[in-house]
């Protein structure tokens, strides 16, 4: 019963501390609404699921980000989804599902981050919109602070592109 | 003959010498143009520098860092902006963000009485922080941290 208790409670903690923003990197990835909760949810059921130990609060927000990265590339991956293709217009009005805590005042970027390659995409989307540094993405990703550092630079130019190419 | 000789020997003497005095003069002019003309790009190099180190000044480059990041159009005037320790403020604690993805900048800013503590993150891993006292910051800025703190302020009215 105890152990019940500590699991539901282990559980409110995590929905009310970690949803909103994995809900955000799982959105940023899969770009619809539905699929992007169910990734969040997959990962909150590996996590009660997982026995490894987690050794600090930073550990354990890495550890979610990364498996929630890793549930939306598999999704991303499926037969499914690659035959799915999702509309610009339908994904530019979904992009305002992206529920940041505080206002953006450029839209039209965030959904120039959106269009991005993968590994261009969730380094530019923890930097900029998630306020991670250099150092906590490199750890979160797997991936050398320098790779990180790069991809941000041609992410950067990449959005410029974009951007650029979408003006009348 | 041998007057003429000796005749010859004055002239060609006082020849050396007239050649010597004007060849003196001559390159005493050259020198006294070369020195001017020196003195000149001189003042001219001095006058290029500065007007560098102003542009520079005026542009906030050297002030904030030349690399990628903010491009500050303006000196701070009377010295608004002022260098403070980064204390790594999140978003939440932030009173207004500044998100530029294709400047490789983020801005946060909170407001403390009548100065804006200011935050900048740039892409090369740099985070830079300031306190801007916004009684000294003239309305019409171009500056971009000063720009930023009276955006804040505004936020919060």
């Amino acid at each position: 019963m105890e152990h019940k208790f500590e699991k539901s409670q282990r559980w409110n903690y995590l929905v009310e501390e970690y949803q909103t923003m994995l809900y955000r990197i799982a959105f940023s990835n899969l770009k619809n609404r539905a699929d992007a909760e169910d990734a969040v949810q997959e990962t909150f059921l590996r996590y009660m699921k997982d026995e490894k130990p987690i050794l600090n609060r930073e550990h354990e927000k890495a550890w979610l980000i990364r498996t929630t990265i890793h549930i939306c590339t598999d999704v991303l991956k499926s037969s499914w989804h690659r035959t799915t293709v999702a509309l610009d217009e339908f994904m530019m009005a979904e992009s305002k599902n992206v529920y940041l805590p505080y206002q953006i005042k450029d839209d039209r970027t965030l959904e120039a981050v959106l269009k991005l390659p993968v590994h261009y995409r969730n380094p530019i989307y923890l930097f900029y919109y998630e306020d991670y540094s250099i150092q906590e993405i490199a750890g979160v990703l797997n991936e050398k602070e320098g790779t990180i550092k790069t991809r941000l630079r041609r992410g950067r130019e990449e959005v410029r592109k974009i951007l650029t190419e979408r003006r009348p | 003959m041998g007057i003429q000789e000796i005749k010859g020997n004055e002239g060609i003497q006082e020849y050396f010498h007239r050649r010597q005095t004007g060849q003196q003069e001559g390159f005493q002019e050259s020198l006294i143009q070369n020195l001017e003309s020196r003195k000149q790009e001189g003042k001219g190099i001095e006058r290029e520098e500065s007007t560098t180190r102003k542009s520079d000044k005026a542009s906030g480059v050297n002030m904030l860092g030349s690399t990628a990041g903010i491009r500050v159009n303006a000196v701070s005037q009377r010295e608004a902006v002022q260098p403070a320790e980064v204390r790594h403020m999140s978003y939440e604690e932030s009173d207004n963000i500044e998100i530029a993805v294709t400047e490789g900048y983020t801005l946060k800013g909170k407001v403390e009485g009548e100065q804006v503590y200011v935050e900048a993150k740039y892409e090369d891993g740099r985070t830079e922080a300031y306190h801007v006292d916004t009684v000294k910051v003239q309305e019409q800025t171009q500056h971009k941290i000063e720009q930023f703190a009276l955006e804040t302020l505004g936020s919060l009215a």
